[in-house]
């Protein structure tokens, strides 16, 4: 039965992959004090993601959805599915976004308390 | 025509938001007078769009001319219009309270101030009008991203509370992400009308209940549901006083229009996931979240801090008017909600211009005073008495049809958490004017000061507004009974 299990989920490297990589995001948001690292974690953790959106779509032997000539037949079980692809591709450039506001508002903490230490931060806004 | 309101209503915020920075170059000083010139022009056309709604029916509106299923669709039904009548004149009044000159100067960064405000505002119209669950986390996370960067403005301490902000939030929208990967995972599609039809047969399957449990767990900490609210009293708290009372009064709640779209539109009123009924765990949740909320607020010495964790007790109150699973309840909950963006911005309102005029932050400073501040403690009366629900306002009738739709559904535990939620708000704002009304011990009583133009129309526009809201409350319950409910309800 455990053997079972385990082997089901071998079969599956590519989600086995996505959750670590989603619970080492978190746990490094949550363990680390430095805020730099928080974000290493918060961007790990959107990253995971969207690698789980793009490999819902993987398939073996799959080529892309694109129609060669108007007179062949269309069979869609030989195409990977896009939509996931084009829904990372708008997660992306909002996770780059969400980067982009959390690096200034780490640089402006930086220049105001003079430390990126989430205790040290603490203490000065005492 | 009336079909490309919405779209229109979308676009007017937006592109002020983009054109505005080149405006912005030469001409700083027209950034105010557009920004408030532009929502209100989208008052009228929200209004019309409402309108259209009533006429024609629900508008479904193609983008690029694809249908449904392939294509993006926005849904502007009866519920989204009446909310984006509120979002627009809420907007409004915020708008013209937070470009006052009671706040300190801006200077250079006026420019991107006000494209924020519009940005936000524009993202929070495509959050209620989104037909799909992606575009749905898109425009979540564009408010989002605008509200990070709006609490960060103050400098200080609002840097951490933005910074906390933001890494709870977008923890949030990654797990609310992967609850739109699981269900279309699982279904194939993100459109909600499709959902809805392929969603029901699969309920017991563990994709959709862990999809949906991730859902709701992501919108949850946007919306500061009680476990989840960490972020929220810091950000409210620290926030510049000229942005807070538009946080608190819109942001919160189109989080939870979104909850309501998924769980009513998506779900299906009656789901039951592992034979828990989903209903059941929000009403649980709600009532939790308004005990515990109007508790915290008891505790608090600050004056903003304190609506800030009122504003936590209301969204459960929300929530269990909208779990009981009956009309009334359900219209009782979408109504509280309309009257609590209002009063969220009063009460913000109230707190931003008392800091400004006279420098009091915490209640114990309320009694230097000395009962004054003119008739801006008029408006506050009203709106504490909206909060609490007194007759003739419109928290009163929220909490009525609330309770109403609880004894229909024989649910008498949503009851006490009602009562005890009003008692704990009356607690909480009897502390308050205790200090504001009573206290004469101050050795030095501050001057009464002259009250801007702008606070004038804020505090008047709210304190007004649930008067109204109350007056009307039986126009819009019975708009909202005809036009707003959701299917199998």
């Amino acid at each position: 039965m455990m053997f079972e299990l385990i082997g089901g989920w071998l079969q599956r490297p590519n989600y086995i992959a996505f959750v670590l990589l989603f619970l080492w995001g978190i746990y490094i948001m949550v363990t680390r004090y430095n805020l730099v690292k928080k974000l290493i974690g918060m961007y790990l953790m959107q990253t995971s993601v969207i690698f789980f959106l793009v490999t819902t779509s993987a398939k073996r032997d799959a080529t892309v959805p694109i129609l060669l000539s108007t007179t062949e037949i269309i069979q869609p079980e030989v195409y990977a599915n896009p939509l996931p692809h084009v829904l990372t591709l708008t997660a992306i450039v909002v996770g780059v976004a969400t980067l982009g506001v959390s690096l200034a508002l780490a640089d402006a903490i930086y220049k105001k308390y003079g430390s990126l230490d989430e205790e040290e931060i603490l203490k000065r806004m005492e | 025509m009336t079909r490309h309101l919405p779209v229109i209503l979308f676009l007017l915020p937006l592109g002020l938001a983009i054109c505005l920075p080149l405006i912005g170059v030469r001409r700083r000083e027209w950034c105010r007078p557009l920004a408030i010139g532009v929502l209100a022009a989208m008052v009228p056309v929200s209004f019309a769009s409402l309108a259209g709604v009533l006429q024609n029916g629900t508008i479904h509106y193609d983008f690029g001319g694809w249908a449904a299923p392939v294509g993006i669709e926005w849904v502007a039904d009866g519920l989204a219009s009446i909310m984006t009548v509120a979002l627009s004149l809420v907007g409004l009044v915020c708008i013209t309270f937070l470009s006052s000159v009671l706040f300190p100067y801006l200077g250079s960064r006026i420019v991107p101030f006000y494209t924020l405000v519009l940005l936000l505002i524009a993202s929070l119209i495509g959050m209620v009008f989104a037909g799909d669950l992606f575009n749905l986390f898109v425009f979540l996370e564009v408010s989002a991203l605008c509200a990070y960067a709006l609490v960060g403005l103050a400098g200080g301490k609002a840097l951490v509370a933005g910074f906390r902000y933001l890494i709870l939030g977008t923890f949030g929208a990654s797990l609310y992400l992967l609850g739109v990967g699981y269900l279309y995972a699982e279904t194939g599609t993100l459109n909600m009308a499709d959902l809805a039809q392929r969603v029901p047969p699969l309920v017991g399957s563990k994709a959709i209940a862990v999809g949906v449990l991730f859902m709701f767990i992501g919108l949850g900490i946007k919306m500061a549901l009680v476990p989840l609210h960490g972020w929220l009293p810091d950000a409210y708290t620290y926030a510049p006083d000229r942005v807070s009372p538009m946080l608190a009064s819109l942001v919160t709640k189109v989080a939870l229009y979104g909850w309501i779209r998924i769980m009513f539109w998506v779900l299906g009123a009656h789901a039951v996931v592992y034979r828990i009924p989903v209903l059941f765990l929000v009403g649980v949740l709600g009532a939790l979240a308004a005990l515990v909320g109007a508790f915290l607020a008891l505790s608090q010495t600050e004056i903003k801090r304190m609506f800030a964790y009122g504003g936590l007790s209301h969204i459960g109150l929300i929530l269990v008017g909208i779990s009981l699973g009956n009309q009334t309840g359900f219209v009782g909950g979408v109504f509280y909600l309309l009257n609590d963006a209002v009063m969220q911005a009063g009460l913000f309102f109230w707190a931003g211009a008392i800091i400004h005029l006279y420098g009091v932050r915490t209640i114990e400073d309320l009694g230097r005073l000395q009962g004054g501040a003119g008739w801006m403690s008029v408006a506050l009366v009203v709106i504490a008495l909206s909060m609490i629900g007194i007759p003739p306002t419109g928290g009163f009738f929220g909490k009525w049809y609330i309770i109403l739709g609880a004894v229909e559904a024989q649910n008498y535990l949503a009851i006490v958490a009602v009562l005890i939620a009003t008692l704990l708000t009356l607690a909480y704002f009897a502390k308050l004017f205790e200090r504001l009304f009573r206290d004469r011990s101050a050795q030095q009583p501050l001057p009464i000061r002259e009250i801007p133009l702008a606070v004038r129309i804020g505090l008047g526009a709210t304190s007004v507004g649930v008067i109204v809201l109350g007056v009307m409350s039986d126009h819009i319950v019975s708009f909202l009974l005809k036009n707003a409910l959701p299917p199998g309800l």
